[in-house]
């Protein structure tokens, strides 16, 4: 597992050196630049010009690449242009609100999404298996958005139970956190249900076939503990992978949710930085989002070995 | 004996009753001290510098923490704030303006003249209107400590209109704070002499400013920007919620008391809240196509004029509008009715024609042989999107061929500004409050105007100080935009707000709001 594991470590420098370079000629090549917008519509040329030269921003864009590497090998992901801060500031500041969210809609994903496809395979062809399906397929089909808008209509405006907006850190009212994020959370989740759901089923259904269980039956086991202990297990190797594909997936996923529930995290940090052209802010969203998305990976093939001894990695 | 008539105990008692109703609805409409004012905003500003950016969000936020020398009245003329008045010599050639004393700034210190000539100086640098005015000024400085004297180069008729306009205004900064933050830098330390102070600035989450209780408020009635502020409420709290469908349902459930800048779409959903109100904002934009004056087939004055002549604006005005006739205004007038000074009503000028037959004759005299128009738009202001998309239909009609190019508004304003990168692209012009700001008449802008005879009256405008002969010069230089066609105008659009009913004094009638002289109902 050591060697794997270094391996692994080692391949990530390369993979995010690439995501990096590629982010930073995009944003680069794409018209539009910070300036303009900070200076506002009315802005003459010559400001404008002014201003580019103060930020360096004059200078040919493959001084700046070298530059930004040299940056990153320090350390320093530079300082926002719009926010008069260093990114590595305005990134932590983000962090928890995004960290919150996700983990937040993961578990509302897999509490629902991993129950509902085991229940739908136990009880195959049943009314609770079409139904179970029918509400997973609505959970892919619906938008992000749309559900996001409709939440907050009804639970927030119509019925006045919860807030339409905004976030409350945890370490300053936990009370009013979990507030704040339930209907985030269960948009985000829903939408991330369905497919963990579908997988799920699937996977339980294949086991549920397997000889083994057959023998569980015959002995006399109840349905209840031939499910969810015997099968349940062993079909979980192929959901753990959706899982971990679902955490990464939310990570960008957020971002929607986000903007609609005017959360401060990274996903509505990264759309203002794009709008703005806040060059550096992109750069360090995308670097610690591809890093995360790395690591997530590795955690979730490490995890394999955990839930299926037969798993070795050398 | 006479008897005394015995006033019957009911009418006492019914007596009593409407005294106390009447003076219980008066305290009501009373002001009072308290609370936090909590503003949903478009998004976060690029600066609290008022010098250095003309963002209207800006503009707001910054007139809450400074003030300048002048202000803007309800009649959107200037009227003297950090300035007790000015004093004009013979020859028109030097202000001297006295200064209020004992206003104080956010730091305890007290404004005086060499804190004004620092300001003015950077702004006079860096500011759109304060490069305009210092190009003509031969000396500014303090003669003492409450006097400043400004010599100019010529006679000028834009000093106190240019002191006075609120975006990317002359705000009054400590000399320290002025001269330690070169013009082209931003100013990150907020100090001001405005009814507010800057408490705290949590980027992307909120800006709380909360009332200075030693503010120095003057002593006439609030009149438009200016005259008296008091600030009721202990603090406002700006909160950027970048998507619009969310700030309006966080009014409607009172997360917030007030929020800007919304669709049209929630018109009538507001005006059924019984809790909040719907609010017409007037002046908002009105609707322009610029064109490209210096390269490109737009150099052509006779297919402006085509353009010019083909469209039916009121259409397009209804559909921009969401069909809702509140929200739309036909208008030649280059200055809205909200700037009385300015607006002007002439007869017999060639807007809104919708004369295909004309623009068709146009076309064939401009030697148009159908290339394509690059006509620039995004959909970040649905508003721009909507009016251009129309306009492309009513021009494909008459025999343009359009190239509608929809790009995200950064790389509008960026490509704006190289002339080989399009032949018009559309925008909204806020209220100018002298035919001088009138930017879209200037060289320098997007759409490089230089016809001869339009500079020659800017100019004259820039100089002639007496009001009757301005007011021809600005009727003679409506004329000429019209025949000359820098830009294209379409009609005036106006923008929605909302507030919560517990909102109190907010005065309706500004472009950009402001929250002195508000309060909160408990």
């Amino acid at each position: 597992m050591g060697p794997y594991l270094l391996r692994r470590l080692a391949a990530i420098v390369p993979v995010l050196a690439v995501v990096v370079t590629v982010v930073f000629l995009l944003i680069h090549l794409i018209p539009g630049d910070p300036v303009s917008v900070m200076l506002g519509p009315d802005a003459t040329p010559s400001q404008i010009e002014a201003t580019r030269k103060g930020l360096g921003l004059d200078r040919p864009i493959y001084e700046q690449l070298i530059g930004f590497y040299a940056r990153i090998l320090r350390g320093d992901l530079g300082q926002s242009y719009f926010l008069d801060r260093p990114v590595s500031q305005a990134l932590w500041e983000r962090a928890e609100p995004t960290l919150v969210l996700m983990l937040s809609a993961l578990v509302v994903a897999v509490a629902i999404g991993v129950p509902s496809g085991t229940i739908a395979a136990a009880h195959r062809g049943s009314a609770w298996d079409r139904g179970l399906m029918l509400v997973s397929l609505l959970g892919v089909c619906i938008p992000g958005f749309w559900l996001s808008l409709n939440f907050i209509y009804f639970f927030a405006v119509r019925l006045g139970w919860l807030p339409a907006a905004g976030y409350v850190s945890v370490f300053t009212d936990p009370v009013g956190a979990v507030r704040y994020m339930v209907l985030p959370a269960f948009s985000l989740g829903f939408n991330q249900s369905a497919l963990i759901a579908r997988i799920s089923r699937s996977c339980m259904l294949e086991v549920l076939q397997q000889d083994y269980i057959r023998t569980a039956r015959a002995k006399g086991l109840s349905h209840r503990a031939v499910t969810w202990v015997h099968a349940f297990r062993n079909a979980l190797v192929p959901v753990v992978t959706v899982i971990g594909i679902t955490t990464a997936v939310l990570i960008g996923g957020a971002v929607v949710t986000e903007i609609v529930f005017n959360i401060p995290g990274l996903g509505r940090l990264i759309i203002s930085a794009i709008l703005r052209r806040d060059y550096p802010v992109v750069q360090g969203v995308v670097l610690v989002t591809a890093t995360a998305y790395v690591l997530i990976n590795l955690g979730v093939d490490l995890l394999y070995a955990i839930i299926d001894p037969r798993i070795r990695y050398d | 004996m006479a008897r005394s008539v015995p006033v019957p105990k009911v009418l006492v008692a019914v007596v009593a009753v409407l005294l106390v109703a009447v003076g219980a609805a008066l305290a009501a409409d009373a002001p009072r001290k308290g609370g936090v004012l909590r503003v949903g905003n478009l998004g976060e500003p690029p600066a609290l510098d008022a010098h250095w950016t003309t963002a209207s969000i800006t503009e707001t936020l910054t007139n809450h923490i400074y003030e300048g020398l002048y202000s803007l009245d309800s009649g959107n003329r200037p009227t003297p704030m950090l300035a007790e008045g000015v004093t004009v010599s013979k020859d028109g050639l030097v202000y001297t303006f006295k200064l209020r004393q004992g206003v104080k700034f956010h730091n305890g210190k007290e404004m005086t003249s060499e804190d004004v000539v620092a300001s003015l100086a950077r702004w006079g640098r860096q500011a759109v209107p304060g490069k305009a005015l210092f190009a003509q000024v031969a000396e500014f400085k303090g003669l003492d400590k409450y006097t400043v004297e400004l010599r100019l180069k010529d006679k000028s008729a834009i000093v106190l209109i240019s002191l006075a306009v609120p975006n990317n205004f002359g705000a009054i900064y400590p000399k320290e704070i002025a001269e330690k933050f070169p013009p082209e830098q931003k100013v990150t330390e907020y100090i001001g002499t405005g009814p507010f102070k800057l408490a705290e600035w949590k980027p992307d989450q909120y800006i709380r400013m909360v009332r200075f209780d030693e503010y120095k408020s003057r002593n006439e009635k609030p009149n438009g920007y200016g005259g008296g502020k008091t600030a009721y409420v202990d603090e406002i709290r700006w909160v950027p919620v970048p998507e619009v469908a969310t700030r309006v349902a966080q009014v409607e459930t009172g997360e917030l008391d007030f929020a800007d800048d919304l669709n049209l779409d929630a018109y009538d959903r507001l005006k059924k809240n019984p809790n909040a109100r719907a609010i017409v904002s007037k002046p908002y934009y009105w609707l322009v196509a610029v064109m490209n004056k210096k390269e490109g087939l737009m150099t052509n004055q006779k297919l402006r004029q085509a353009w010019q002549a083909a469209i039916d604006i009121e259409p397009i005005m209804k559909n921009v509008a969401g069909g809702k006739t509140e929200f739309y205004r036909m208008d030649s007038s280059l200055a809205p009715v909200e700037v009385a000074a300015w607006h002007t009503k002439l007869a017999g000028l060639p807007w809104n024609e919708h004369n295909k037959d004309k623009a068709k004759r146009l076309l064939q005299e401009a030697g148009y042989k159908r290339e394509p128009i690059r006509f620039m738009t995004t959909q970040e202001y649905k508003w721009m999107y909507d009016f251009a998309l129309l306009t492309k239909q009513q021009l494909e009609d008459v025999g343009f061929n359009i190239d509608l190019q929809v790009v995200d508004w950064a790389t509008l304003v960026k490509r704006r500004n190289n002339p080989k990168e399009y032949d018009a692209f559309t925008t909204g012009m806020g209220a100018f409050y002298d035919p001088t700001h009138h930017i879209y008449l200037t060289a320098g802008w997007p759409g490089w105007t230089t016809d001869e005879d339009i500079l020659r009256l800017q100019a004259e405008l820039a100089r002639e100080t007496d009001p009757r002969k301005r007011m021809a010069l600005w009727e003679q230089q409506t004329r000429q935009f019209y025949e000359k066609v820098p830009v294209i105008r379409y009609g005036d659009l106006f923008g929605l707000r909302a507030a919560r009913n517990t909102v109190k004094g907010f005065n309706e009638k500004t472009e950009r709001v402001r929250f002195y002289n508000v309060w909160l109902e408990k």
